[in-house]
């Protein structure tokens, strides 16, 4: 016993211990994991319209970009933050990323339609007052025949300087200008298409 | 006088083995106070216990024969004056010279207050109180120190330490009739086993108080109070370990064996912590504290066990566990050093994911990253301050709740990642723990 009780009492008291610390995740203290970027990932945003669908097209865009390219968003994201110029590998995954999102949003049926976005479009552009009012007319059905959301996107991703976008994130204006002329564009080539296709 | 004499030697013991680890707490204020770097900081450590372990059993050999009185006398003024110095010290440099000139007056009285306690005391209780006064010293030291910095200033560490040591020299002086210097006919070698142990556990009790003082203070940003407070279980779990010894009776081996494993189970603890949280690290700290009021003064018993000369034995179980802590330093720091720089990768992804997920508007994402990003550029090597980037983004009022539960959230993956960090160097010191648990029951060869 005099060999056996200080051995016994401190086998007790350590197991005791790590038993309680492990008991409460002792082991598994740790940062969150990244999530594999080639899983389903549901994305959300707090904002409406236009802003709130280029937010989840974003989301889902890093994640399909991070998959083609074998990383995280998480890592893809820091990458791009942190080392100035981007590589073409990267602005390539972006697009394709962004260009799968649109064709994932489109077929899981959270792509709004087109007459969703024209007020808010209407109120981020400086349209003549005539013209604004004009569009504002123009019923719901009539937009969405004419323009669907998803070719839009496609050929403003498409048009789109990427590199020239991820060097704007810092400044507002200049990216809020660079995504008008991208849109824009889109809108015109997508209803001279229709027309064409009418024709 | 005589009543004073014996207390005031054991207290300058103390001190000097105290003078260890008790600037552990002061390091990052003397690296802001001295505009200096982590590394260099290291050595105002470092490099009292190098010098220390490295000359105390030279001293020993080469000055036995001087009166222990006049070499306690002048070990006493010598390191009061350096402590004086690191007072005053206005560069690194000059601070890491002040404590090494303190390891050198501390060699010479660590040496010349065993005979002179021997003298005060008799020999057996002598003996005792010089290895009493160095294990609270050496418990009690980070938890002395913390408070100081925090109630004073760094600086408050050494001066508070010349009145006593100056106190002291008189009182070596007055020992009447010190023992001769001892000239035994038969000279012992230095016993391996205690002194191999002592030094592995005081390599891993280095991890033990420099890693959890470090984690508390620059991993979870607690102030140098609160982490004394925190890491002062270790010397009130050390008190209990002797009572706790005459209730279950052991064979020394049998302590000393128990506490290698109780301070390898606390360092496992350290490193299974489940939170952030201080109470988390208690109970760890109880089972090294009880390992260390185990241990220390058992093995300093075994190594100086009816070997002459005493002192020179006496010197190689100082030497063994403070060349132990160099050690303990020298494998531990860049170990943790690396792992802490590993553990930005994690850290900045879990905290980009959390804000690309957070439930607040695209355009607060974007400039909250901003302001993170030039917060984590600007606290390279150390915590970042996530609230003031916070403080920089402007929310709207609709966000405001969502974006301080995202602080909380962020704050939790840093000292997640910090925490985790500190995981592998708490292991290593375990090993460490282990080691000597190893040489205790390693078989002995048979005379």
């Amino acid at each position: 016993m005099r060999r056996l009780g200080l051995p016994i009492v401190a086998v007790l008291l350590v197991a005791a211990v790590l038993g309680v610390q492990l008991a409460y995740g002792g082991a598994s203290y740790e940062p969150l994991p990244s999530a594999d970027p080639c899983a389903e990932r549901t994305v959300d945003s707090q904002s409406d319209g236009i802003d709130g669908l280029t937010e989840r097209l974003v989301l889902h865009g890093v994640d399909n970009a991070g998959c083609i390219l074998g990383v995280s968003r998480e890592e893809f994201v820091l990458d791009l933050a942190q080392n100035g110029q981007p590589t073409d590998d990267q602005v390539d995954a972006l697009r394709e990323g962004l260009l799968q999102a649109v064709g994932e949003m489109e077929e899981d049926g959270t792509m709004p339609p087109a007459s969703e976005l024209v007020d808010d479009a209407l109120d981020q552009a400086e349209l003549d007052g005539w013209l604004e009012t004009l569009i504002r007319a123009i019923p719901d059905s009539a937009v969405d025949a004419a323009l669907k959301t998803d070719d839009v996107l496609a050929r403003a991703i498409e048009d789109l300087d990427l590199r020239e976008l991820l060097s704007n994130v810092d400044d507002q204006d200049q990216l809020n200008a660079q995504v008008e002329a991208a849109v824009t564009q889109a809108v015109k080539d997508s209803l001279i298409d229709r027309v064409r296709n009418l024709l | 006088m005589h009543r004073v004499v014996g207390p005031l030697l054991a207290v300058t013991v103390a001190l000097v083995l105290a003078d260890s680890a008790v600037v552990t707490l002061a390091l990052p204020d003397i690296l802001l106070h001295l505009d200096t770097t982590v590394a260099e900081v290291a050595w105002v450590l470092i490099s009292f216990n190098l010098v220390l372990g490295l000359v105390v059993v030279p001293t020993a050999v080469g000055l036995k024969r001087v009166d222990p009185r006049y070499l306690g006398a002048v070990g006493i003024a010598g390191f009061a004056a350096a402590s004086a110095w690191c007072a005053v010290a206005q560069s690194i440099e000059v601070l890491i010279a002040a404590r090494c000139l303190q390891a050198l007056g501390g060699a010479l009285v660590l040496v010349g207050c065993l005979e002179l306690l021997v003298s005060v005391y008799g020999e057996r209780r002598g003996i005792a109180t010089w290895i009493t006064a160095g294990v609270i010293g050496t418990a009690t030291g980070p938890f002395a120190g913390g408070l100081l910095t925090q109630a004073f200033s760094w600086q408050s560490i050494f001066y508070v330490q010349v009145p006593i040591a100056a106190l002291a020299v008189p009182a070596a002086l007055a020992v009447r009739a010190a023992m001769p210097p001892q000239t035994e006919p038969v000279r012992h070698n230095p016993a391996v086993r205690p002194n191999l142990t002592l030094a592995f556990l005081s390599a891993a009790l280095t991890a033990a108080l420099f890693l959890l003082v470090l984690l508390l203070v620059d991993g979870w940003q607690h102030s140098p109070a609160a982490a004394a407070i925190t890491v002062s279980v270790v010397p009130v779990a050390a008190l209990a370990a002797r009572p706790l010894a005459r209730l279950l009776t052991p064979t020394s081996e049998v302590e000393i064996g128990v506490g290698c494993f109780l301070i390898a189970g606390g360092l496992v603890g350290l490193a299974l912590l489940p939170d952030a949280e201080l109470a988390w690290t208690i109970a760890p700290q109880a089972l090294i504290g009880l390992g260390l009021g185990l241990t220390l003064d058992q093995l300093t018993v075994q190594a100086m066990h009816l070997r002459v000369p005493r002192v020179e034995h006496a010197s190689w179980t100082i030497g063994a566990r403070h060349l132990g802590v160099v050690i303990g330093l020298a494998i531990l720091t860049p170990v943790f050093v690396g792992d802490l720089q590993d553990a930005q990768v994690p850290a900045q992804e879990a905290i980009t994911s959390l804000v690309l997920d957070a439930p607040i508007t695209a355009q607060e994402k974007v400039a909250l990253a901003r302001s993170l990003g030039e917060e984590l550029a600007d606290q390279q090597e150390q915590v970042p301050n996530l609230h003031r980037a916070f403080d920089q983004t402007e929310f709207e009022p609709g966000s405001r709740a969502a974006a301080a539960q995202l602080e909380r959230d962020l704050s939790d993956q840093v000292e997640r990642a910090v925490t985790r960090a500190f995981r592998d160097s708490f292991l290593v010191g375990a090993g460490l723990a282990l080691l000597g648990l190893l040489v205790v029951v390693f078989p002995r060869r048979r005379a």
